[in-house]
């Protein structure tokens, strides 16, 4: 029975962090890296809560996807348009997230860091994993869905070329600049729906920096999964594994929950230092494309 | 000739633009809390500028600020991104106080420049993880070290709160107070000299006129000096300077570490001249708005100087804007993020018309 109980926990925690990476995995396909997830997990977060607390769980699940994708809409438009530097660019929408959260928790709700408790969905009762969250579900169905949008369908083979080769792609006369705005839409949309799964579903309620660096740690599961959702799968369940885990050692208390809590970092870490494997990023990952330069 | 002169004309215009453009965004943010934007950014320059002291106010804010900025452009220079220099102060901060609190009996000139220098080894330490992860293992810089901060921020709790906490005192959680020997002296008595009088509740201190000569170090380095030209070189092109016989490798350890070290004095100013100990509260974020000052001042380290005064105007105005009209603080945090933007969206598109401007010339 602990185990069943493991893994249910091991799952509501891998959720987030699963969500985002796949969200990783279609902007890094599409060529655009995009450092700011975390942040549009903070607004998922926010604006999920803000939400559900005037017009019910469901219309927050839609305003915090909408929140996520309009903060990446401004990265494709610096990273794509203007072809800045996508890392500064990430960190600028992180910072944006952060304050924009914070003041507008102030004007909402007069307090910066917390909002009221906020209702969640419906639960549906499974075995084994009790009651649960249908955005679990979602989030299960989503990876074998991403992997055949990715790899069948004529989209998933215009958004990886554009990844790969962008000049070839343009050759062939795909739109190049479409394609990588969807990959970074798709990423802000998921995790904003990563973020709000956290207010909504996980804790019921808005905290300030309540996502801890998820959006990071999908991005290393990304990496980890080798670019694509079913890697990315095995990858946030190790996560969630890890913090689920912390927090059973945190009640025996034995070694000090300072220590606990570093776990997902470290491991993060360990797992990026290629203790593992190697990796094989698209090969056109982070590059700005411009037209008529080679 | 007329081409630097160009050059030089964007690279002091385009900052200005951007504060302009985060000006303007952010001013709708403000009407969409029914505030009148003018007002607030009246109130801001009215409450940062009245008085004397004031001013004082600004310059003790900017000293963390330029030493952050300073260490996010040697990052830059060389094309890696330091996002650790969060986790870098706080664990220099943190040696830093060990130091100061636990060597008894020096006098102060032993005594500061021994605790200054247990800063910069923490910095160093912690920006050492990074850049060896990146070198030996191909790990993302950017990754590793927000990885780090995060790490440093579990550390620096354990260590404040259970290992090294002020045993005399039962109420607050904090490390032992730094002895008077380790205390940086405030400008006052240096600036009364020249006839000007600050009141003593500005913590203005040595800290700042050690950021303005580190400034000219830097600069000196950067382009007097031989690493400082590898530094260059490497930034703009890897592969080149490893034909021209230089170990990009090499100059990434030496410029991530100086880089660290410059980190380590970051939160030096406010642990040594103004809270005299390190507790869970210690101010957090000077790294990301370090990030902000070297882009605004476009890595030149004359213009971090000037960012960095830049900052401690709006952190002092924000001040003003919550007491006085209740805009919350954190209007400058999303002001800041769209600078950030701003300036570099507007140096693309700047030096991308520089470039079509040589192109013609050429034909």
């Amino acid at each position: 029975m602990l185990l069943a109980e493991l893994i249910a926990s091991s799952l509501r925690m891998a959720v987030p962090i699963l969500l985002t990476a796949i969200g990783a995995v279609y902007t890094e396909r599409a060529g655009v890296v995009n450092i700011g997830l975390e942040g549009m997990m903070i607004v998922g977060s926010f604006w999920g809560a803000l939400g559900s607390y005037y017009f019910g769980p469901y219309m927050g699940f839609l305003i915090a996807m909408t929140a996520g994708a309009v903060l990446a809409l401004i990265h494709a438009i610096a990273t794509v348009t203007f072809r800045v530097d996508q890392i500064v660019s990430g960190v600028a929408l992180n910072i944006l997230a952060y304050g924009s959260s914070r003041f507008l928790s102030q004007a909402f709700f007069k307090m910066a860091t917390t909002t009221p408790h906020v209702n969640g969905l419906f639960k549906i009762k499974l075995p084994f994993l009790g009651d649960t969250s249908p955005i679990i579900i979602l989030a299960l169905v989503l990876v074998p869905l991403a992997g055949f949008i990715l790899e069948k369908t004529v989209f998933g083979l215009r958004l990886r070329s554009v990844g790969e080769n962008p000049l070839a792609a343009d050759t062939l006369g795909i739109n190049v600049f479409k394609m990588k705005y969807a990959g970074v839409i798709i990423s802000g949309v998921l995790a904003g729906l990563s973020g709000a799964y956290l207010a909504l579903e996980h804790t019921g309620m808005y905290v300030e920096g309540m996502t801890q660096g998820k959006g990071f740690i999908a991005l290393a599961a990304m990496i980890f999964g080798n670019w694509n959702p079913q890697g990315a799968l095995w990858a946030s369940l190790l996560f969630g594994f890890a913090e689920s885990l912390s927090f059973r050692v945190v009640q025996n208390a034995i070694i000090p929950y300072q220590f606990i809590k570093m776990i997902p970092y470290v491991l993060t870490l360990a797992v990026l230092a290629g203790v593992v494997r190697k990796y094989t990023p698209p090969a056109a990952d982070g590059v700005p494309y411009e037209r008529g330069t080679k | 000739m007329k081409r630097n002169y160009k050059i030089l004309a964007y690279k002091i215009l385009s900052p200005i633009i951007a504060i302009f453009l985060a000006a303007f965004f952010s001013s709708l943010v403000i009407l969409a809390i029914g505030k009148n934007p003018v007002e607030v950014f009246y109130t801001m320059f009215r409450f940062s500028f009245r008085r004397l002291d004031s001013v004082a106010i600004i310059l003790y804010n900017s000293t963390p600020l330029i030493f952050s900025g300073l260490a996010v452009s040697i990052g830059f220079r060389m094309g890696l991104f330091n996002i650790g220099i969060e986790g870098q102060y706080l664990i220099g901060t943190f040696l830093a106080a060990l130091v100061g609190f636990s060597f008894k009996g020096l006098p102060s000139f032993i005594h500061i420049p021994l605790v200054i220098f247990a800063g910069i080894i923490g910095g160093m330490l912690w920006a050492y993880i990074p850049i060896y992860l990146k070198i030996k293992r191909g790990v993302h810089e950017v990754i590793s070290t927000i990885m780090l901060n995060y790490i440093s921020y579990s550390l620096i709790h354990y260590l404040i709160s259970e290992v090294f906490i002020d045993r005399t005192q039962k109420l607050l959680i904090r490390t032992p107070k730094l002895l008077p020997t380790a205390l940086i002296p405030k400008l006052h008595g240096f600036l009364s000299l020249f006839g000007i009088e600050l009141p003593k509740h500005v913590y203005l201190n040595w800290f700042f006129p050690v950021g303005i000569i580190l400034a000219g170090i830097i600069y000196y380095m950067l382009y007097y000096t031989p690493f400082g030209f590898e530094l260059r070189c490497v930034g703009q092109n890897p592969d080149a300077s490893k034909s021209a016989g230089i170990n990009p490798e090499n100059v990434f350890y030496k410029g991530f570490l100086l880089s660290g070290a410059i980190a380590g004095l970051v939160g030096l100013s406010d642990l040594m001249g103004y809270f005299g100990y390190m507790d869970l509260d210690f101010p957090r974020g000077y790294g990301f708005d370090g990030i902000a000052v070297a882009l605004i001042g476009q890595n030149s380290p004359f213009g971090i100087i000037i960012a960095s005064m830049l900052f401690g105007f709006l952190k002092r105005g924000a001040e003003g804007i919550q007491t006085l009209l209740n805009v919350p603080m954190d209007t400058i945090v999303i002001l800041q993020a769209l600078m950030i933007l701003s300036i570099v969206i507007i140096n693309k598109v700047m030096s991308d018309y520089i470039k079509q401007i040589e192109k013609k010339g050429v034909a």
